[in-house]
């Protein structure tokens, strides 16, 4: 499988914010990513610097082995669709998607007129009147219809549950007929995890977890059961989380689950679930601010 | 070369550039109104109202607003700042020349009419439509250009150094400009300024202006290639 972004100690710097610390990553063509992070961990700036919106500070980065900065080979490959993306003031949605079409040179307008449908968009209104929701509708077409090989999503938050689970269902269909990389910049974690097949984790700025979704997942797991069986259950291990609903508590556990532990949680009358990658992001991303504060005390 | 073409095709589809038209039409339309009623309540002498400033001033600030407008789009939308700066130069040129072939043919109509029948010079002046009919042709066409990339370059130093770093231009430049002119009243030298420009003719200056207008484009250039989006 080949590589088309190559970053090596990449840093950004604002004053005296470190934004992205050193970080090296690499992602290779026709996966899925997801990057993963709070808000202000460094995601935006990220996606900023691929596509050459923004300068770094230090490192290196390649993109479909190039630098990124004024390369019309590499910039021609990325449809990046950023969360504030502006709008030329008089625009309507039916000249956004006319426009795209000359933008990307893998542009699908049937797809686009198909898309658009599906998500509802108004073609008359103007774009500086839409709400988020359809703003971030309108992006996601797109990006869609751009079918770019490096193809990003920033944070397509402000759709509502059913316009996100199209989006979600359109994504996956269209990856299969038309592989190609797509980053997804969410923190709408379990939503997306589905979809994932390899996660970027940014914590201040810093990368703390570059890993396949499905090892990801196997760091951890949730069992539930009466408080006492899952006390027993849970002696000498790490707990990384829990919840109580009335008499049923809920433990979730780093590491991985053996055939005896399993054994063993069947005959507590105890049941075992895969973590979720939300639950597993809060701990480690609470767990890397923790040590960086004490690092800095 | 599509890249450039998309640049363009992007600013056409914008319309802030059909404004400038309509919006010098309606001032036009309406100062002749004025100028109607005026010789209606018997008022006989010869208006020259200045409207080419607000030619000049609409081509300034279309510099601005049109880069304001797109830059941030164009950039998000995988553009080169290259191809984004010769996209905007391409049209900008085209609509001088569009402007400059309208300004000339108003200014014959003007001459033709009388002043429109009512001794309005509002395309033509003196001096400045001295020489023949290319000569003025490129003394408009300069004229437009260089407004046009004079609001580009203030436009450009404010997408590389924010709101900040234009004011502190624009003190500087004020500053540089009350010192020059103390200077220059001090050792007495606008009559002797004054008197080697007034043997310019309007042509020669206009070419005068040429390279202003290419250094402005270099200028917003290189800022243009440091900004980002």
């Amino acid at each position: 499988m080949s590589t088309i972004v190559e970053a090596e100690c990449l840093t950004k710097r604002f004053g005296d914010l470190t934004a992205i610390d050193s970080i090296s990553f690499s992602l290779e063509a026709g996966k899925i990513y997801g990057l993963l992070g709070r808000n202000g961990s460094g995601k935006t700036t990220l996606l900023r610097l691929l596509t050459a919106q923004l300068f770094a500070t230090g490192g290196t980065l390649l993109v479909f082995g190039e630098q990124p900065y004024e390369n019309r080979r590499v910039l021609s490959q990325i449809c990046f669709m950023k969360e504030n993306q502006t709008y030329p003031k008089r625009w309507r949605v039916g000249d956004v998607l006319a426009m795209a079409a000359s933008f990307f040179p893998r542009w699908d307008a049937d797809y686009a007129s198909v898309l658009s449908k599906d998500f509802q968009l108004p073609l008359t209104r103007k774009v500086r009147t839409l709400s988020r929701g359809t703003l971030s509708a309108v992006g996601i077409v797109v990006g869609l219809a751009s079918r770019a090989p490096l193809t990003i999503f920033d944070e397509p938050l402000g759709l509502d549950v059913v316009a996100r689970s199209l989006f979600y269902e359109r994504l996956l269909d269209d990856y299969v007929e038309h592989p190609r990389t797509i980053l997804v910049s969410t923190h709408l974690i379990d939503e997306v995890s589905r979809l994932l097949e390899q996660v970027l984790v940014l914590d201040q700025g810093r990368l703390i977890i570059d890993e396949e979704a499905e090892a990801l997942r196997s760091r951890a797991f949730t069992v539930t059961g009466s408080a006492s069986q899952v006390a027993t259950f849970t002696a000498g291990r790490t707990q990384i989380g829990g919840e109580q609903f009335g008499s049923l508590v809920s433990a979730t556990l780093l590491g991985n689950v053996d055939a005896g532990e399993r054994r063993q949680a069947a005959a507590l009358g105890l049941e075992l679930t895969p973590v979720s990658l939300q639950q597993l992001m809060i701990h480690l991303t609470s767990t890397a601010s923790h040590r960086k504060a004490r690092e800095s005390v | 070369m599509n890249a450039v073409r998309t640049v363009i095709k992007m600013h056409t589809s914008t319309l802030t550039w059909f404004f400038l038209p309509s919006a010098l039409l309606i001032q036009f339309l309406s100062t002749l109104i004025v100028i109607l009623m005026i010789r209606f309540f018997g008022g006989k002498t010869p208006i020259y109202p200045g409207g080419l400033v607000s030619i000049c001033v609409l081509m300034f600030l279309l510099g601005i607003v049109s880069l304001n407008d797109t830059f941030s789009f164009a950039l998000g939308w995988s553009c080169r700042r290259t191809d984004y700066v010769l996209g905007t130069t391409v049209m900008a040129v085209a609509v001088s020349a569009v402007a400059a072939v309208l300004w000339l043919l108003f200014s014959r109509l003007e001459i033709v009419t009388g002043g429109w029948g009512v001794e309005l010079h509002y395309f033509h002046l003196p001096y400045l439509n001295d020489g023949s009919l290319i000569e003025q042709l490129c003394i408009y066409f300069v004229v437009i250009a260089n407004m046009y990339f004079l609001g580009f370059v203030i436009g450009s130093i404010y997408r590389r150094f924010g709101r900040a770093g234009t004011l502190i231009f624009l003190l500087i430049v004020f500053l540089l400009m009350s010192i020059f002119s103390f200077v220059w009243t001090y050792l007495r030298w606008w009559g002797a300024f004054f008197h080697w420009f007034s043997q310019f003719t309007a042509f020669e200056l206009a070419l005068l202006l040429l390279p202003l207008t290419a250094f402005y484009l270099l200028v917003s250039y290189l800022l243009l290639r440091r900004a980002v989006a």
